[in-house]
C-alpha cells in the first residue's frame, strides 16, 4: 500500500471497535462495521490529515464510500484536483 | 406525622455525586466531614487576561477509567465533559440502588439529566477552531457533544430506559426541578423507576469572562452568609439520585435510603437577578404541604447560600419568613462554602448531601463562617459540622431568573 492508503487505514483503524490488521483495498467499510457517526468521524480525520474537503451527505448512500480503495482513490483525486487548482492559482 | 398525599409514595434507592471534593459519593461525604474545599486556581485553559482566577474545577477525573466498563453506550467516552460528569454519577446511583437495568419493562422508566448549559465547553472548542484556527470544520460530534439532552440521551441509552428521558434547564434549579419531575411522574403512576438530576461543566474562558461581566465572582473564595462574603465561585459535577415507587423498592426488597416526601416550585417572575422573598417563601411552604408535614418538622436545611451579597441576606428572610420561631433552632447549612457552585448540578449533589445527612445522623458545616454577615444571623452551622438526628431535610435551590425549586427528603416509609 502507499502513503496515502496506509494513511487511511491508519484512520480507519482508529475509528474500528475492533481494529484488525487485514484490511485490503477491496476490504468493505461495511466489513469494518463502520457506522454513519464513525464514517462522520473518519471523514473528518481525511480532511484534517490531507487538508481536503470530501463532499457527502450522511443521508445518502455513497458510492466511493463502497470500499477501502473506493476512499483511496477518491482521496487521491481530491489531492489531485487541489494540487491542480493550487497550480493554477 | 406525615399526613399521606395522593398518589404513590417515592423513594430514593442511590445516589451519585461527581464533586470538586469527591468524585463518588463517599469521597464527597469525606470532603463535607473533614470541611475540605475545593476551590483552587484555575487550571486546564489559557487564563489570558481573567481577573478571576478561582473555581471549584474537577482536577485529574480519569473519565475513560470511570466509563470504560459502559456496554450499550459505546461513545460516552467521546462526549462532553458534563456527560462524562452526569454518567458517572449516574453508574453509581444505578449500582447502589442494585436495580437491574434495563427494568423488567423498560417504558416504566424515566431518565431526566438536566444542564444548565450543556455543552458549553464543547461549544467554546468549536468556535475557537472556527473563528479563531480557520478550521474547515468543526469535529463531528460537536453538535452531539453540545445539545443540552445529550446526558440525559447518553444515561438512557446505556441503562435501556425507554420511558420519558429529556433535560430540564433552569439554571441553578435545574437538578431540583428534574428530581421534582421525575417524583412527580412516579407518584402518578407514570412510571416506576427514574434515573433524576442534573450535571454542570462550563469552566472556561469565555464561561470565566461572562460571569466576570456580572460582577457576581468571588476572587478569594465562597463564603456563604459571612460578613466577608464577595461573590460566589463557580464549580462543576454532577448529583444524581434513582427513584423508585415505594412498592416497586419494597417488592425488590432494595435498601430505601428515604423518601422524596415534598417538591414545591414558585417563579418570581419579577427579576433577571434580583430575588423576592416570596418567590423562596412559596416554594419552601409548597414543598412542605407536599410532604404534609409542618415547618417544625425540617431538622436540617441546605441552603441555596451562594454566598453573593443578594443571595444570602434574601435567603435568610425567606427561611425566617416560613419557619417564624423554628428559624432560629433550625440547622442550616451552604454545602457550597465546600463544593462551590456547581450551577444546574447544585440541587442534585445537595440532595446527596441532605440524604447522607439523614443517614448518618451528622450535618455538614458551612465553613469560612468566621464572622456572620450583617442580616445572616441564623445557625448555618458555622465551619464545623456537628453530630443530629434528621429525621426531615430540606434542600433550597433558586436561580437567576427567579425560578425556585424546594425538595424535601424523609424517612423511608414504615
Amino acid at each position: 500500500m502507499d502513503d496515502v492508503a496506509t494513511k487511511i487505514t491508519d484512520i480507519l483503524k482508529k475509528h474500528m471497535k475492533e481494529p484488525r490488521d487485514d484490511i485490503s483495498p477491496d476490504t468493505a467499510l461495511t466489513d469494518l462495521k463502520i457506522e454513519s457517526l464513525d464514517l462522520a468521524m473518519i471523514v473528518f480525520d481525511i480532511e484534517d490529515g490531507f487538508g481536503i474537503e470530501i463532499p457527502y451527505n450522511a443521508n445518502e448512500d455513497v458510492e466511493d464510500f463502497k470500499t477501502v480503495g473506493s476512499v483511496v482513490e477518491r482521496v487521491k483525486s481530491l489531492i489531485a484536483a487541489k494540487g491542480a487548482s493550487a497550480a493554477k492559482a | 406525622m406525615a399526613k399521606q398525599k395522593s398518589g404513590r409514595r417515592v423513594v430514593v434507592t442511590g445516589l451519585g455525586a461527581v464533586t470538586p471534593i469527591g468524585t463518588t459519593v463517599a469521597e464527597f461525604w469525606d470532603g463535607l466531614k473533614a470541611g475540605k474545599s475545593g476551590v483552587s486556581e484555575i487550571e486546564g485553559f489559557p487564563r489570558e487576561d481573567l481577573k478571576i482566577l478561582i473555581a471549584a474545577q474537577i482536577k485529574n477525573f480519569d473519565h475513560k477509567a470511570r466509563l470504560k466498563h459502559f456496554k450499550r453506550d459505546r461513545i460516552i467516552s467521546l462526549a462532553d465533559r458534563y456527560s462524562w460528569f452526569a454518567a458517572v454519577a449516574a453508574d453509581e446511583a444505578v449500582r447502589m440502588s442494585g436495580l437491574e437495568m434495563p427494568i423488567a419493562d423498560p417504558y416504566r422508566s424515566a431518565c431526566i439529566i438536566g444542564s444548565g448549559a450543556g455543552g458549553l465547553v464543547t461549544f467554546e472548542t468549536a468556535y475557537r477552531d472556527l473563528f479563531i484556527e480557520k478550521k474547515k470544520a468543526t469535529h463531528p460530534l460537536t453538535l452531539l457533544r453540545i445539545i443540552g439532552s445529550s446526558a440525559a440521551a447518553h444515561v438512557g441509552i446505556e441503562f435501556g430506559v425507554k420511558g420519558p428521558t429529556f433535560a430540564t434547564c433552569s439554571a441553578c434549579s435545574t437538578a431540583s426541578h428534574a428530581i421534582g419531575l421525575a417524583r412527580d411522574y412516579i407518584r402518578d403512576g407514570m412510571v416506576d423507576v427514574a434515573i433524576a438530576g442534573a450535571s454542570e461543566s462550563v469552566i472556561n474562558y469565555g464561561t470565566m469572562k461572562a460571569w466576570q461581566a456580572l460582577h457576581v465572582l468571588s476572587p478569594e473564595g465562597c463564603f456563604p452568609f459571612a460578613k466577608k462574603r464577595n461573590g460566589t465561585v463557580l464549580a462543576e459535577g454532577a448529583g444524581i439520585l434513582v427513584l423508585e415507587s415505594y412498592e416497586h423498592a419494597k417488592d425488590r426488597g432494595a435498601t430505601i435510603l428515604a423518601e422524596l416526601s415534598g417538591f414545591g416550585m414558585a417563579s418570581d417572575s419579577q427579576d433577571m437577578v434580583k430575588p423576592t422573598v416570596e418567590g423562596p417563601s412559596v416554594a419552601m411552604r409548597n414543598a412542605l404541604d407536599d410532604a404534609g408535614i409542618g415547618p417544625g418538622d425540617i431538622d436540617y436545611l441546605n441552603a441555596h447560600g451562594t454566598a453573593t451579597a443578594d443571595n444570602d441576606i434574601n435567603e435568610t428572610k425567606a427561611i425566617k419568613a416560613v419557619f417564624n420561631s423554628h428559624a432560629e433552632k433550625l440547622a442550616i447549612s451552604s454545602t457550597k462554602s465546600m463544593h462551590g457552585h456547581p450551577l444546574g448540578a447544585g440541587g442534585g449533589i445537595e440532595a446527596v448531601a441532605c440524604i447522607k445527612a439523614m443517614l448518618h445522623g451528622w450535618v455538614p458545616p458551612t465553613i469560612g463562617l468566621d464572622e456572620p454577615g450583617e442580616g445572616c444571623d441564623l445557625d448555618y452551622i458555622p465551619n464545623v459540622g456537628r453530630d443530629k438526628k434528621v429525621t426531615y431535610a430540606m434542600s433550597n435551590s433558586f436561580a437567576f431568573g427567579g425560578l425556585n425549586a424546594v425538595l424535601v427528603f424523609g424517612p423511608p416509609p414504615v
